[in-house]
């Protein structure tokens, strides 16, 4: 009976009248005492292998719903897409010319992550606020509420980036994405940032802080999840696609205008019409940028070359009108593969002619 | 050396000369890990995010002491545990009860948990072996449960459902793991005593 405890105990799983039955047994000779010593002992030791994923072992199955719990210390993960943006727009990517990613300061100074060093970043009093390699940025610590100073990430077309805010949320950015975020979060009141382009939020667990993603004309809220944002300037819509947990999306200027989302749903707002639709959606589809692939579903081949365009760095010009009309479903690998490569496989479909001149792409139709 | 190991132990080198790339490897394979063990003794997800985080930068400012690939691991649970530790003593933890007293048994028995974990080099790579393998070596259902509780965190109630048994069949296989996992790892320290009281 007593092991059945133990074993509870260990697991997280006894209850407070259960733990003062163990703790009884414990204190009732050394011997026992010795064998609780031990039992927690291995039961902590097994941390030394985890990276033990049930992957590894043939006879158990993975169902989808699985993966997306391993996000489970996250509040909330949620994709965002942003539309037609004016007044918020931080950058307007056509006159961009950085091809960098930037990082603005407080201040005004500017940070750049083209070197291979990994440097410190320090506040004007001294301290250390984060820590700046290549392809991340991993913030510290909190600041007193006056004192809360803004960053500026921006991200070009044919990078991507993520980091890591000071309350522990990780943010991953997609190609020609603006970022505005504290530096380091107060210790009161809403943990508040600003979108255009498109971000991948896990959201840190904090009941007392509200995390709140403000993406053009919508302000979302976190509730505990984890979900994909889109705001890119150019589309008039903003996309939320939720994962895990709950988020609360609303109209910027008139809150009450607002929907509550669950997990597998997308909620898009309608810049002209003012208004959101829900629809079902299977959110792995639409976080796969995340792990460096690019999906198409029934996708229109303007769309995918909008994508092509951002993910690339490149300018497609389309004078085939077959094309156009044209949709495509597959997924590619980011990194596997090169424009090229992308648009030998989808002449296999549909037969076109290309050149590249530079960052410069003509199809055209076939001789 | 087959080539898993050749390739970490080019990673190590990269990493003690400051490579910030090869520490992202040896900082994502240890993250969880170091989490995994503080959540242990400090009760919260959040607490022991910071303490992996803490561990991990420790790591890389002091990483010319590190001798071998083998230290990155000793040198981070002995950090874990000196700050879990610490933690304790200054009453940092979160109180899982409502009954204060139990609080106070429980960090006392933490206390001497901790303090009984040595974690020199040797002793940790062996036991990780001999983890991985008596993990491995349990029976699929048995082991399916472990994996489902002890790195995915998941409920019994959780697990029932998923793998379409009863709650009790879950919490017996649980016992079963730990009874296993227990005997196996007995065994290992009762031959490292012998060996040291042999020299």
């Amino acid at each position: 009976m007593t092991s059945e405890i133990l074993d509870k105990y260990l697991s997280n799983e006894a209850s407070e009248q259960e733990v003062q039955a163990l703790f009884e047994w414990i204190e009732a000779s050394a011997e026992n005492k010795n064998q609780f010593i031990a039992a927690k002992k291995a039961w902590v030791l097994t941390s030394l292998s985890t990276d033990l994923s049930i992957d590894t072992v043939s006879v158990i199955q993975m169902k989808p719903k699985n993966r997306i719990r391993q996000y489970l210390q996250y509040a909330a993960v949620f994709l965002v897409f942003l539309g037609l943006g004016t007044s918020i727009l931080l950058f307007n990517s056509k006159s961009e010319n950085s091809k960098e990613i930037v990082l603005e300061l407080g201040d005004g100074r500017l940070e750049y992550f083209s070197g291979k060093n990994q440097t410190a970043l320090l506040n004007d009093k001294g301290d250390l606020v984060a820590k700046k390699f290549p392809n991340e940025i991993i913030y510290f610590g909190k600041a007193p509420d006056q004192e809360v100073i803004y960053n500026t990430l921006k991200v070009p077309y044919g990078k991507r980036f993520r980091l890591k805010l000071s309350d522990g949320t990780v943010v991953s950015l997609n190609s020609g994405t603006t970022f505005r975020y504290p530096e380091q979060f107060g210790i009161n009141g809403n943990r508040n940032v600003y979108l255009t382009g498109e971000a991948f939020f896990e959201v840190a667990k904090d009941k007392t802080h509200p995390f709140i993603v403000h993406a053009n004309q919508t302000d979302i809220e976190v509730l505990g999840t984890k979900f994909n944002v889109s705001a890119y300037p150019e589309n008039p819509t903003v996309n939320s696609t939720l994962i895990e947990g709950s988020i609360r999306m609303s109209e910027n200027a008139n809150p009450s205008n607002a929907i509550l989302l669950e997990p597998n749903q997308m909620a898009t707002w309608l810049n002209n019409s003012k208004k959101m639709i829900i629809k079902e959606v299977d959110p792995t589809f639409y976080a796969a940028w995340t792990k460096g692939e690019l999906a198409f579903n029934d996708t229109p081949f303007s769309t995918i070359a909008k994508i092509i365009q951002r993910t690339y760095d490149v300018e497609i010009i389309n004078e085939n009108s077959d094309l156009a009309k044209q949709n495509f479903t597959g997924t590619i690998k980011i990194s596997d593969s090169s424009v090229e490569n992308i648009l030998d496989l989808l002449k296999r479909d549909t037969p076109f002619n290309y050149s590249i001149e530079q960052k410069t792409i003509t199809i055209t139709n076939p001789r | 050396m087959n080539n898993n190991d050749s390739f970490e132990l080019d990673l190590f080198l990269s990493f003690k000369e400051g490579n910030e790339a090869a520490y992202t490897f040896f900082y994502d394979k240890y993250f969880r890990r170091i989490q995994a063990f503080g959540f242990q003794f400090i009760y919260d997800h959040d607490e022991a995010e910071n303490l992996a985080q803490e561990a991990l930068l420790h790591l890389w400012q002091n990483r010319e002491s590190v001798e071998s690939i083998n230290g990155i691991q000793a040198f981070l649970f002995t950090y874990a545990k000196s700050k879990c530790l610490n933690l304790i003593r200054h009453n940092k933890v979160k109180d899982k009860f409502k009954n204060d007293l139990l609080n106070h048994k429980e960090r006392e028995l933490d206390i001497e948990v901790l303090n009984s974990l040595q974690f020199d080099t040797l002793e940790l790579t062996e036991l990780e072996r001999i983890i991985q393998e008596s993990i491995n070596d349990l029976p699929p259902k048995t082991r399916e449960v472990f994996i489902k509780k002890r790195f995915e965190n998941k409920k019994n109630a959780e697990i029932a459902e998923e793998m379409e048994v009863t709650l009790k069949a879950v919490e017996a296989h649980m016992t079963k793991a730990l009874k296993i996992l227990k005997t196996k790892l007995s065994d290992y320290l009762f031959l490292i005593f012998i060996l040291i009281y042999n020299n």
